[in-house]
């Protein structure tokens, strides 16, 4: 041929043969090209075709919910909820759904690997090195050198390193989440414990409940016991025979997802909610008659009512509901998040005393103690994560093991914690996925996940009996992957001397049992078994042991009402004109952004998948002249990120707000480089309990110029507007 | 030998005149909109993530989506109670009769409306005519990258690109509850399985069963509770299967 | 361009060249289909003949056709119970396969031949539950050595028989033709 064959020709002919061969060969069968692979040992219990289940805890947050998980010829189908376990009773929320994409996540850890700081990868190495390495960190440094920083789950493995710091005389664990900062846990136990006398977890009934004062707690989403709470706010909600529908009542300034299901919602300004809880008490103290009691009586309402941008009619409404009711109070989220945030919490607790409700239906409680535990534990605040950096960065610990948690990423940057890690001689990282403390880690030993592991896990709040939730492994070890407490007994029995006779155990199972069987001998349990291996059985069998006893205590307050509390509003750092409201994405959670469903689930309120924004309220984006997916600039004292803006109508016009869970530089495909991290924004100052002021800070808002399209549910026709291009 | 066109299909009555088999009662008043439906139908039935550029195009491909509106503004705003949204299983659907196909079907054992995968071939009618807009399209192969294909669920088709997909009622559990029963000799007991989201719902605001019968939940919820609860654009004529209720009723 | 090509093809050599070229792939498709309806390979030898006759009944090593969807494959430790006990194991050839993987611990990968697409939801139980024999579907496995799949396994295959265990009966009738029935 002398001339060229066009590309439009060749596409025809091309197409025509392709179409000839297809009509003239057939769509042959696939099965050619199939191949089966049978079992060489079909596992006990199981049949072809049929699937398996297996009950265990569900690790994705630390709230302990027992799951029930679909196996199919070996592989995990499907989490579903225990039904006969006490805290969710068969229900699961969208993190543990998804839990299963953390398993077969195509990026986890699937070796153990020796590699240098800053990177992601390194080399492969064999777990006999591995665990030498592990026992030369143990046996080479004093013990007191010797730190380890864990997540909030997988309690055994807490109590494995709590044996060992007490008998081998290494630090104890210290546990820290970012859940758990953004919940303020220590401000919670620290404010019953100045009230009753009792440090504890407060659980409020809202099942029971007429009327719910909710001061910034986002119990519906990722608070403390979510699908317990969701529970209670549906029986709250449902009107029967018997009881009204209840009513509820949000106070914040931005309106969470807890907040759009409030009846009233009342956007006071940050930094003035003890102010709002003491002048709603002084007013329901006014209206129930009798004096008004001193930890109310330092406020004016009046004034309060102007600090807090609300009208003064509206506090006495809400008094008058208060009064006329069975109400619960509770505290939390950005309220709490103050640097007053103590005050906050001790005046909540102290408006349900003025309600009478405390330890009865529908009030306050002190939540019931897990069965192996004989007193309230809580993750460490951020200034003790604060302490424990400042011995990092003084040379103090020379090996650091890391298990469940992110430090690097959940922390604030202000913190200095990846500085710190350069003054660690050794870092060992635990993790299962290349995140970003294992990146600075110099080796990662990847531990099993939750759903190939054993474990057990205290449920710490959420219902009235004290529950050990079991977990065990419901498929084998996708990757070479090697339980931590396997690893570390291995490691102590190399290390010999106080560290063997601490970890005096063959293996993970024999650990468990002897932790787990001693509640054998304990009456009113969920079932008794006649030995150690029939208790163990059934303990598997049902996801765990727990007490048919309603432990919940019932605190009394009787000095509380005389107490002092400084009546003023909290202190906000820096110099911008908005107050900032970080707050835990409700769909990933602290550690969700590597599971793709997730992403793509969309935020309740927002609906936007994928990735962070900043809620601007209409008239305030109007005034700075920004629109839907701008991207601005937001600086604090501590740092400044660039978000798009996402418009939204329930906001304080002079509040901001930007959800935690994205912008990771590691953790994988789906969450690496994606969205910014609010935390960077963040600066040290924390309320009296020692948590975290997040909720403490000012910033300032600069246009860049620069748009990004956020991709939203609520937009069915797409967010590129009207010009599609061709490609797509 | 007898073939289809032979057989009376006419004869038999329309799923509209008979009401339904399955329903489902959503309260939106105890809806917290936690998404944890969604996450589990996605992982039930198979769905393909679609990454942020696709799902930014609308082409996210949730089976169910909890609708959201605002009512007032800033300070005196309000969400409306959050809404479930899935496919109705129309009694008489708009997406049937648009298919040239045939893949759009009307289940006359399930009561159901079907979506036959293996004969769609993407032309996008029924999404098109669905006023509930409740169905997604397969644009492309949605990558789902070794090992996460570990977790398919065996009993459900994985779709492929240009295919339509929508809410199944999760047919596979209604089948395998049938079978089960089947093989006991008995019939399926009422609440013995539910769907995917109203397992996973914590708040228990979707409840699913059979409406053909008395004295099943969802019948007794429907018909004997102090709300009657509505059924979204009945007006149409499309007899959907879901009623929605806000709130109980009971004062 | 293309009206060139189209002259050219009408030469005589052109005609030569178009039946060169018609006849070759024709002769490719017929040999394509002619493999894809031969019993495919599979690791060991398997004949099944043997087996039946022995009297070992067919739900012993498929049990699953009874009780769920899937039939089975049977495990290697299945095998090995009997074959371990068999002198013939340890030197014959044909069984050497199945020895190796059991003492090396490997899988066998055998080649399934009755299976229908991935959007056909097919159990067993249901079948058998019906009445259905084994063979009805699979042929007399008495005869053959290698499975081989003795029918087309099609839609129309299907309804055919469905539509003949329905009969007269309206209400099963509407189930098994039911698109809903096998399609999810």
């Amino acid at each position: 041929m002398s001339e060229q064959v066009s590309r439009r020709d060749f596409l025809k002919l091309a197409g025509l043969g392709a179409a000839t061969t297809a009509v003239l060969t057939g769509c042959g069968p696939a099965s050619r090209y199939v191949t089966r692979e049978p079992y060489q040992q079909m596992p006990e219990y199981n049949l072809v075709g049929q699937s398996t289940y297996y009950a265990t805890t569900c690790r994705e947050c630390a709230v302990g919910c027992g799951i029930v998980v679909r196996t199919y010829q070996g592989r995990a189908i499907k989490v579903e909820g225990n039904a006969n376990h006490p805290l969710n009773l068969g229900k699961t929320c969208a993190r543990g759904q998804a839990t299963l994409h953390g398993l077969y996540n195509p990026d986890r850890v699937t070796d153990p690997i020796k590699k240098s700081r800053g990177d992601s990868a390194g080399e492969n190495i064999n777990w006999d090195d591995a665990i030498q390495v592990v026992a030369d960190a143990l046996k080479n440094n004093q013990p007191n050198e010797i730190a380890f920083l864990l997540g909030t789950s997988s309690d055994h493995l807490f109590d494995l390193l709590t044996d060992l710091a007490n008998s081998a005389g290494v630090n104890a664990p210290v546990r820290f989440g970012a859940l758990s900062m953004f919940e303020s846990r220590a401000t919670l136990s620290k404010a019953a414990e100045n009230l009753f006398g009792q440090a504890g977890m407060p659980w409020f009934d809202v099942a029971n409940a007429e009327t719910v004062f909710s001061f910034g707690a986002n119990f519906l989403e990722t608070w403390l016991s979510p699908l317990s709470y969701t529970r209670g706010f549906a029986n709250f909600r449902k009107a029967t025979e018997t009881k009204l529908r209840g009513r509820m009542v949000q106070f914040e300034a931005r309106m969470s997802a807890t907040g759009a299901k409030a009846d009233e919602w009342v956007a006071i300004r940050p930094g003035t909610e003890a102010l709002v809880v003491l002048a709603i008490g002084k007013l329901v103290a006014e209206i129930k008659g009798g004096s008004v009691p001193r930890i109310f009586s330092s406020v004016d309402p009046l004034e309060v009512a102007s600090q807090a941008d609300v009208p003064l009619e509206a506090l006495q409404h809400l008094a008058e509901l208060f009064a006329t009711s069975n109400v619960v109070a509770i505290p939390g989220g950005p309220a709490l998040g103050q640097s007053n945030g103590l005050a906050v919490a001790e005046a909540v607790l102290a408006l349900n005393i003025l309600a009478g409700n405390v330890g009865k239906a529908g009030g306050m409680y002190i939540s019931a103690l897990a069965p192996n535990q004989s007193e309230y534990h809580r993750p460490a605040s951020a200034q003790e994560m604060q302490a424990f950096v400042e011995r990092m960065k003084n040379g103090e610990i020379k090996v650091l093991f890391v298990h469940g948690v992110n430090p690097v990423f959940e922390l604030p940057n202000a913190i200095g914690f990846k500085e710190a890690l350069s003054n660690v001689g050794q870092v060992i990282s635990f993790g299962i996925f290349p995140d970003e403390t294992a990146v600075e880690a110099d080796y990662v030993l990847p531990d099993h996940h939750g759903l190939e592991g054993w474990g057990y896990q205290r449920v710490t709040t959420g219902t009235d009996l004290p529950v050990l939730s079991g977990a065990q492994p419901v498929v084998s070890p996708y990757y070479n992957t090697r339980s931590t407490v396997d690893v570390l007994i291995e490691a102590a029995r190399l290390a010999g001397g106080a560290f063997a006779s601490a970890l005096p155990f063959a293996d993970e199972v024999e650990f468990l049992e002897n932790k787990v069987t001693s509640l054998m001998s304990e009456s009113s349990g969920s079932f008794s078994a006649i030995d150690n291996v029939a208790f163990m059985a059934s303990f598997q069998q049902y996801g765990g042991w727990w007490k048919n006893v309603d432990a919940k205590v019932s605190p009394s307050g009787s000095t509380a009402f005389s107490r002092n509390i400084s009546a003023e509003q909290a202190q906000f750092a820096g110099e911008g004109e908005f107050f900032f409201v970080p707050f835990v994405s409700p769909t990933l959670g602290e550690a969700g952004a590597n599971k793709p469903w997730l992403q793509e689930l969309p935020d309740p309120t927002t609906t936007v998948m994928w990735t962070t924004w900043i809620e601007i309220n209409p008239e305030t984006a109007h005034e700075l002249h920004v629109e839907n997916d701008e991207v601005v600039k937001v600086i604090s004292e501590a740092g400044e990120i660039e978000v798009p803006v996402y418009i939204y109508p329930a906001i304080r016009p002079d509040t901001v707000a930007i959800p935690f869970g994205q912008g990771h530089t590691a953790y994988g495909r789906y969450a690496q480089n994606r969205g910014a991290n609010p935390a960077d924004l963040l600066g040290l100052h924390f309320n009296e309990a020692g948590d975290l002021a997040f909720a403490g800070m000012k910033v300032r808002i600069e246009k860049t110029g620069k748009t990004k399209p956020v991709s939203r549910n609520e937009s069915r026709m797409g967010v590129y507007g009207e010009d599609l291009g061709e490609e797509h | 030998m007898t073939t289809l066109s032979d057989l009376k299909i006419s004869e038999v009555k329309l799923a509209a005149e008979e009401g339904g088999k399955w329903g489902m009662v959503i309260d939106q008043d105890i809806c917290t909109g936690c998404q944890a439906c969604v996450a589990a139908c996605a992982m039930e039935n198979n769905i393909p993530f679609v990454g942020e550029e696709d799902s930014g195009y609308g082409r996210a491909m949730h089976w169910i989506r909890i609708e959201r509106f605002w009512e007032g503004e800033y300070p005196e705003i309000k969400m409306t109670n959050q809404q479930p949204m899935m496919c109705q299983q129309c009694g008489s659907a708009p997406c049937e009769p648009v298919c040239p196909a045939f893949a759009t079907v009307h289940s006359q054992a399930e009561e159901l409306n079907l979506q036959v995968y293996n004969r769609c071939v993407g032309t996008r009618y029924c999404a098109n005519n669905c006023p509930y807009q409740v169905r997604t399209f397969n644009w492309r192969d949605y990558e789902r990258p070794e090992p996460l294909p570990n977790q398919f669920n065996p009993d459900v088709t994985v779709r492929r690109r240009g295919v339509m997909e929508k809410c199944t009622f999760c047919i596979q559990r209604i089948h395998k509850a049938q079978d089960k029963a089947k093989s006991e000799g008995r019939d399926v007991m009422d609440g013995e399985f539910t769907t995917a989201c109203a397992q996973a719902c914590p708040s228990n605001a979707i409840t699913f069963g059979r409406i053909d019968k008395e004295d099943t939940l969802v019948y007794n919820m429907i018909h004997h509770g102090h709300s009657h609860g509505k059924k979204h654009l009945e007006e149409l004529g499309t007899l959907p299967n879901i009623v929605y209720m806000n709130g109980n009723g009971a004062a | 361009m293309l009206k060139k090509i189209f002259n050219w093809l009408m030469q005589p050599i052109g005609l030569i060249a178009v039946g060169i070229a018609f006849l070759s792939v024709f002769s490719a498709a017929v040999y394509g289909i002619s493999l894809t309806q031969q019993t495919p390979p599979q690791p060991i030898e398997f004949p099944h003949q043997t087996h039946v006759q022995f009297g070992i009944q067919c739900l012993y090593c498929h049990p699953g056709a009874a009780k769920g969807p899937a039939a089975g494959i049977p495990s290697q430790a299945k095998c090995w119970a009997c074959h371990n006990q068999i002198e013939k194991t340890a030197t014959s050839e044909l069984l050497a396969p199945l020895k190796d993987a059991v003492l090396n611990g490997e899988s066998i990968q055998w080649v399934p031949v009755a299976i229908v697409p991935d959007f056909v939801q097919f159990n067993h139980r249901a079948h058998v539950a019906a009445g259905k024999n084994c063979e009805d579907c699979h042929g007399d496995m008495s005869k053959v050595n290698i499975a081989e799949n003795p029918q087309v396994m099609n839609m129309g295959w299907c309804l055919n028989c469905h539509i003949e265990t329905a009969g007269e009966d309206q209400e099963k009738l509407i189930k098994l033709t039911d698109c809903g029935t096998c399609h999810y």
